[in-house]
């Protein structure tokens, strides 16, 4: 494998998104493993000032590929774009992040080439050989192989370290030379997601129940716990969905992230999306029947058991201890 | 309109996963399979449309037997007609042998747009989906949270990172993944259920699609799979044992010596 490893950055605003640099250090590891090149892509209308930033930090080289179709970043734009630069640069492996423009584009990028790419990955051995993802959300992991270039793969946030140090990397601008009929999604705008009044960020205290709950009625007893430690109820995603909860109580990726002072997870079996959101967390308690769920992984402290039981026995024993003061 | 609605059947998320000797796959002896997640909410989606707008809303999905129960509660729900793609030759594919089956079966349907779920709560790859639109060459969009009709085709609201959204456009025939909490899934009626038993599902073999059995399943899979494990565990935190009482003391004892909450 290695060759020319390029990282496509992701920007907002203008400015380069942190996780960037994550696959900046992945591209550049990968590349002192085979013997390749560090490279990285800035799409837009104007790129290169956070195409400077990024051969500031990491990339030997940045193209900035720049189209005024690019203004706003589409699926189909993308792809094009890519395409073109993966084609005129010779480009052996394309690293995303695994986020909304991650799945948006790279599976089409890699099927444009007659693949598919490997998603979510959070492993890498020899230099691009054998890859490693979690299936069955968290609960398994397995090798992936695949013969073909380029090779496409979206990376999980976190899995890889953010590049941190200093260089003189080169920018090479790159127009892709877009036609407006190769571009079929139309940008209207980006919109904040409707809120609502509970304001998770700011808890010192947040205790959130899982599907396991069973209902929204259930989630009494996960009240009643939060308000004898002070606290806000929090909720997995399924409980969120589900109705049980308005979406402002959803702690993950895609609702609020937190770092309370406790945080206590009941029949949360902790899916990635869960878990990047409150690992931050400064003491983690876990209560779940699963003795093989993932949260146990990121709990300070665990208790395999049914939380029916265990939530209402914990929360007379926290009345207790404040009676006693 | 004709919407077409791609669903998979997966291991019932409480299920206790064990791999199979190859450590390519799990067990799935003795294992309860649902309709994925993602995918009722798809399912949902398209009604709606139907409901609103009129359309016929197929349902197609790959697997053994016991797929047949998810299209058929996909039918009882409001699906009008359900193609499985059950041949054995279709069994173990990848995303891309996968995609490769649904484009076989999509394309003599010629959809005005085909719903499916973001991702499958089973291998959790979120990309056969847009593989398909791409085989198909119609545009695509993923992660939807909110779709309207509109001028142009669609108007779909993305789910972006930190609680935003992106809106596109999109012109028809296209395909969009949608996120689990986009709309309230129904149940199947009894009327339903009733009504499902008179419609049709579909069973092609590869040669009535016109596409290579080697192309389709294990046989036409790019991606090579091993060592399919539980993970290590990573140093997580001390799991405690003992009575009820004991357990709360000591976890109460753990919040006020760790956080100071108490």
């Amino acid at each position: 494998m290695a060759g020319r490893i390029l990282a496509v950055v992701e920007t907002e605003g203008g400015r380069v998104r942190e996780s960037a640099y994550e696959l900046v250090g992945l591209a550049r590891s990968m590349a002192e493993a085979g013997g390749g090149t560090a490279c990285a892509a800035v799409l837009g209308a104007d790129p290169a000032a956070a195409a400077r930033e990024v051969a500031s930090r990491g990339a030997d080289t940045v193209f900035a590929v720049k189209d005024p179709l690019l203004t706003h970043v589409t699926a189909d734009g993308a792809v094009a774009a890519l395409k073109a630069l993966v084609s005129a640069q010779e480009i052996g492996v394309v690293l995303f992040s695994h986020s909304p423009m991650g799945w948006d584009v790279a599976p089409r990028l890699a099927a444009a080439h007659g693949l598919p790419a490997l998603t979510e990955v959070v492993g890498v051995e020899g230099a691009g050989k054998t890859w490693t993802r979690m299936m069955f959300n968290g609960k398994l992991q397995v090798k992936m192989e695949l013969a073909g270039s380029p090779l496409v793969a979206t990376v999980q946030k976190g899995a890889f370290p953010a590049f941190e140090g200093q260089t003189a990397g080169a920018v090479e601008e790159f127009a892709p030379g877009l036609s407006a009929a190769q571009v079929r999604q139309r940008f209207v705008e980006v919109v904040a997601a409707p809120k609502g009044k509970v304001d998770l960020a700011s808890a010192e205290v947040i205790v959130s129940g899982g599907r396991s709950l069973g209902s929204a009625e259930k989630f009494g007893i996960i009240q009643e716990l939060a308000d004898a430690l002070g606290g806000q109820v929090g909720a997995s995603r399924p409980v969120t969905d589900a109705g049980w909860l308005p979406h402002e109580h959803q702690v993950g990726s895609s609702g609020v992230t937190v770092k309370p002072k406790l945080y206590i997870a009941a029949g949360i079996s902790g899916a990635i999306q869960h878990i990047v959101g409150m690992k931050q967390s400064g003491y983690i308690i876990a209560i779940n029947r699963d003795k093989e769920a993932p949260i146990f992984e990121v709990a300070d402290v665990g208790v395999v058991g049914d939380l029916f039981e265990l939530v209402p026995a914990l929360t007379k024993a926290v009345k207790e201890a404040k009676g006693k003061g | 309109m004709k919407i077409a609605v791609c669903v998979k059947q997966v291991p019932d998320s409480d299920a206790t996963l064990s791999v199979n000797a190859e450590q390519t796959w799990i067990e799935e002896a003795g294992i309860n399979f649902e309709i994925n997640e993602y995918d009722r909410y798809a399912l949902e989606e398209a009604l709606k449309l139907k409901d609103a707008h009129g359309a016929e809303v197929l349902a197609v999905s790959i697997g053994p037997d016991r797929v047949g129960q998810a299209l058929k509660t996909c039918l009882a729900t409001g699906a009008d007609r359900a193609v499985h793609l059950k041949d054995a030759a279709f069994s173990g594919g990848d995303p891309w042998s996968n995609a490769t089956a649904l484009a076989a079966a999509l394309r003599p349907e010629n959809p005005d747009l085909i719903l499916c779920g973001l991702q499958a709560d089973d291998d959790n790859l979120a990309q056969t989906p847009v593989i398909l639109a791409e085989m198909l060459g119609v545009p695509h969009a993923t992660g939807a949270m909110k779709i309207d009709r509109s001028d142009a085709g669609l108007r779909v609201e993305r789910e972006l990172e930190g609680d935003r959204r992106e809106v596109v456009d999109l012109p028809l025939p296209a395909l969009i993944t949608v996120q689990t909490g986009i709309n309230e899934p129904r149940y199947a009626s009894i009327k339903g259920i009733m009504a499902a038993k008179k419609k049709e599902i579909a069973t092609p073999a590869p040669s009535d699609l016109g596409v290579e059995p080697s192309a389709v399943g294990r046989a036409g899979a790019k991606i090579t799979f091993s060592g399919l494990s539980h993970p290590e565990k990573k140093e997580g935190g001390e799991i405690l044992s003992g009575s009820l009482e004991e357990i709360t003391a000591e976890l109460v004892k753990r919040i006020r010596e760790n956080t100071g909450v108490l």
